[in-house]
């Protein structure tokens, strides 16, 4: 096998991918990149309504970081940790300014300061965005300003498929070139994931097709643990029918949700907030609505921007109006968009401190929604996701080049493992017959999302367990019918596939563990949050078909858990 | 709110194409609802009837700019396109995907796009700020107005499908392309950016080079616009310190049409290609007339307009 040698890999070249290798590659270290797709193809130009920050100067006179950081903490229903979201907090407004003067085109105020918006759960706004397409917007800045240093080696379409370690350090990356399917081991004295998220794994999902998981995989079965791998979000305003993301932007610009006798419902779910209220509290609301016979036929409600006039849900809301238009045939300036929730984003991930490290194994770092910092806990709120990719995937990047500074050359030979990891990609295209790819992930989403979703109890979970294991079984017999080299998508649909049954059995194991309901993980059986035996972060191992669980202490640094309400 | 749901049984016919095996049709049967994009038609047919099918798909919400493809000979996103809008549209439940033109095929709907990177990368698409403001020294502020005029050539998502539509990328090898326009002129135009003379001796001389012919404007699933991009761009001629012959020819038409429309209210075709290729030039290419048997239309003599007078009063900026 090929083997090519940089001081670090990084995974994955979306927002946190791209601002680690910044970093590093800015300090004068060599760094490869290492996507599936080309790097503004990467999942982050999919979100949508902004990135949350308190700028010194330009936000509501009666903000402060420190009211940042605790709507946070609410908002994660107090499994986060507090220092990870005071950092959040007040590196915030840093990273909205370096993002400006990088080119971003934030949506401006007259006096051309950069705008600002509500978000769900936020105490003032604070939300800067480019119309409804930030996303897009910084990850072109940044891969432009990445790209633009001329110092990191970007290795798009490649797939990696293994890390490679030794006893107590991370030693590189198998990965294949999809263009003709050859392997290289990326030799590396740190790797950093910063894969993205998993939506592939549910029925329902607004994230990219792209979306499997395979950081997640690629780091449980390297003996790393994830942080937290119950809690999965749901966006309560997906488009019906096709999934695609309705931005929360559409109600912090004063868009309201209406079931079938045009009541603005969230009045019942939270009282003071409304149509504000974090993703969680909305989704389960709608489909509350739904349950209970107030739904639209097909079970959606009502998304009313109507009242706010077309010329501004033209401007600020111009995804919306355009993905009402395009894919449901509505014209949400006179009619109410259909929408219910969809998985949307992960707050689990691989377990790292807030500098981005894995303590797991040496050199190993992760960053963005393939990371679990813990800044999230059991509920990210809207435009925490933007600013997490940007501040931690920097303070990934400095740890990095930190750690690079006093590193010393491991002196066992590492290469026989690496050609382990290339072997164990090829099972698949050595079998003549079996079952397609397809077949075991269609009905891996269908499971996934019909008991580990919005709501949960115990015996839709252990059935998604054995449904999982059962899969698990059935796809040792894949095999991959195109014998070509030359981009056989099936052999990396078939990698992807296993990644998803991983992580899949983690999570459903996960959730039937936590016995309470806590942000995003709501459970039928264990409707109320237990501080007292569940105010701990979980900590799980893949061994073969077993998942280990382990615990964790939230950090509390200033706000003492209390009942959560809006 | 009124969702009207229908179904249809659609025939796919994909043109796949394997370095193996080359070219070949490919037939497959769906049924699909009023809500179905083809991204969704594409990973159900791979998922469930044939695995080896090979395209690239993403955000599915036309954002990541992934799924290029001709659809009934259409340049269009996957994503963007309903199954059964086209059905509808050539009244056929027979549909052909094809990967886009220009590009060359790798494998099925996948197409090299280096040629296309490449260029994007020629115009230098990023900002060059104050270093004032990189040190955080100094603020940057912006006109709504031009955060606004800016981001409509920012949108562009890298898709391909405008250079696989245009003739002039395929004809003059100098041509940037409209993409690398739209992008070239965001940052041309950004009053935060400091290397704009840099960027006007990359641009100004392909910006000459576009033939107006709008398939860029048509095709491009952000309505970004690249043709108007290059209109905007060729307007820094005036102030530009270096030009070049294709600049120079340029600007000549322009002045040529001008002339014409002064005089007579109407192009003179002939009189235009005259005053913009000289006299050499003009009677070279008349032998290319010649033997198309074009020639009578370019001396075609043109009567002024009736109120030629207006015409000219309006030209003056009267």
């Amino acid at each position: 096998m090929e083997k090519v040698n940089y001081d670090v890999v990084v995974i994955g070249a979306g927002l946190a991918g791209l601002m680690a290798s910044h970093e590093i590659a800015s300090a004068g270290y060599s760094v490869a990149v290492i996507s599936k797709v080309f790097p503004t193809r990467s999942h982050s130009s999919s979100a949508e309504g902004g990135i949350a920050a308190y700028i010194d100067g330009n936000s509501d006179p009666n903000d402060n970081p420190d009211y940042m950081a605790y709507d946070t903490i609410k908002g994660g229903d107090y499994l986060v940790d507090q220092d990870a979201a005071e950092l959040l907090a007040y590196k915030s407004g840093e990273i909205v300014k370096i993002l400006e003067s990088w080119g971003t085109l934030f949506n401006r105020q007259p006096d051309g300061r950069i705008a600002v918006r509500y978000f769900g759960g936020q105490t003032y706004p604070r939300t800067r965005f480019v119309g409804d397409k930030t996303g897009m917007a910084l990850l072109h800045t940044v891969y432009e300003r990445t790209s633009g240093l001329g110092k990191v080696d970007f290795y798009f379409e490649w797939f990696a498929w293994e890390l490679v370690r030794d006893e107590s350090r991370v030693r590189g990356v198998v990965a294949f070139d999809m263009r003709n399917m050859i392997p290289v081991f990326f030799k590396a004295r740190a790797v950093v994931i910063a894969s993205g998220g998993m939506g592939m794994l549910y029925k329902h999902t607004t994230n990219s097709y792209i979306n499997t998981g395979d950081g997640y995989a690629m780091a449980l079965r390297a003996g790393v643990a994830l942080k937290d791998p119950e809690f999965v979000q749901f966006h309560p305003t997906a488009l019906y029918p096709s999934d695609i993301l309705i931005s929360e932007a559409a109600r912090g610009e004063g868009g309201i949700l209406r079931n079938n006798k045009g009541e603005r419902f969230m009045a019942r779910y939270a009282p003071k907030k409304l149509d504000l209220a974090p993703r969680d509290i909305a989704s389960r609301a709608i489909l509350t609505e739904v349950k209970e016979g107030r739904g639209f036929p097909g079970g959606y409600i009502g998304l009313d921007l109507t009242h706010l006039g077309e010329e501004y849900i033209k401007e600020r809301l111009a995804l919306a109006y355009e993905a009402a238009k395009a894919f449901a045939g509505i014209d949400a300036t006179k009619e109410m968009i259909p929408v219910r929730p969809a998985q949307h984003y992960y707050m689990g991930g691989i377990d790292v401190n807030i500098e981005g490290r894995n303590p797991d194994i040496i050199g190993l770092f992760a960053a963005g929604e393939a990371a679990c910092v813990s800044v999230h806990g059991a509920n990210r709120l809207g435009s925490n996701s933007l600013l997490e990719t940007l501040v931690f995937g920097r303070e990934t990047g400095r740890a990095v080049v930190e750690f690079l500074k006093s590193y010393s050359e491991p002196s066992s030979d590492i290469d026989k493992e690496a050609e382990k990891a290339e072997q164990s990609a090829y099972d698949v295209v050595k079998r003549e017959s079996g079952v397609h790819f397809g077949e075991v992930v269609n009905k891996l989403r269908e499971v996934m999302w019909e008991d580990v979703g919005v709501f949960r109890n115990e015996d839709g979970m252990k059935n998604v367990v054995s449904e999982i294991l059962k899969l698990r079984e059935m796809a040792k017999d894949t095999y991959v019918l195109d014998k070509s080299n030359i981009y056989n998508t099936e052999f990396y649909n078939a990698l992807e596939m296993k990644n998803m049954l991983d992580l899949a059995l983690v999570i459903a194991s996960t959730a039937l563990n936590r016995k309470e309901s806590r942000g995003a993980h709501y459970r039928l059986d264990y409707p109320k949050r237990d501080d007292e035996n569940w105010l701990k972060h979980t900590i799980a191992y893949l061994r073969g078909n077993t998942v280990e669980i382990t615990y964790k202490p939230v950090k509390i640094t200033k706000w003492k858990p209390e009942e959560r309400v809006y | 709110m009124s969702l009207q749901n229908e179904e249809a049984e659609v025939i796919i016919k994909v043109k796949r194409f394997s370095p193996e095996k080359g070219n070949w049709w490919q037939e497959y049967k769906l049924k699909v609802d009023r809500f179905t994009q083809f991204t969704e038609a594409l990973r159900r047919i791979k998922t469930e009837q044939d695995p080896t099918l090979a395209y690239r798909a993403a955000c599915h919400m036309a954002v990541c700019g992934s799924c290029g493809m001709k659809i009934n000979g259409e340049p269009r996103l996957a994503c963007k396109t309903l199954v059964l809008d086209m059905v509808k549209k050539y009244e056929s439940n027979v549909i052909t995907i094809e990967p886009m033109d220009y590009f060359r095929p790798i494998k099925d709907l996948i197409v090299d796009l280096d040629d296309f990177y490449q260029k994007m990368y020629k115009v230098k698409p990023r900002l060059y700020p104050n270093e004032q403001v990189l040190k955080g020294e100094a603020e940057h502020r912006l006109k709504p107005e031009d955060q606004r005029m800016l981001w409509k050539f920012a949108q562009c998502i890298w898709c391909g499908l405008c250079v696989s539509s245009c003739p002039s990328v395929r004809n003059d090898p100098e041509f940037l392309g409209p993409a690398a326009h739209a992008k070239g002129f965001r940052f041309l135009a950004d009053p935060r950016d400091t290397i704009t003379e840099e960027r006007e001796k990359i641009l100004l001389d392909s910006a000459w080079r576009c033939t107006y012919c709008y398939m860029c404007y048509n095709v491009c699933p952000r309505d970004v616009e690249p043709v108007t991009a290059i209109k905007k761009t060729r307007a820094y001629t005036k102030i530009a310190k270096v030009k070049t012959p294709v600049i120079e020819t340029g600007e000549k038409h322009t002045e040529a049409v001008f002339n014409s429309i002064f005089e007579s209210g109407k192009i003179e075709e002939a009189k235009v290609y005259l005053s913009t290729y000289g006299l050499i030039g003009s009677l070279r290419d008349m032998i290319f007339l010649l033997q198309s048997g074009k020639l009578k239309y370019a001396l075609v003599k043109e009567k002024p307009v009736e109120n030629i007078t207006e015409v000219r009063r309006i030209l003056r900026g009267e």
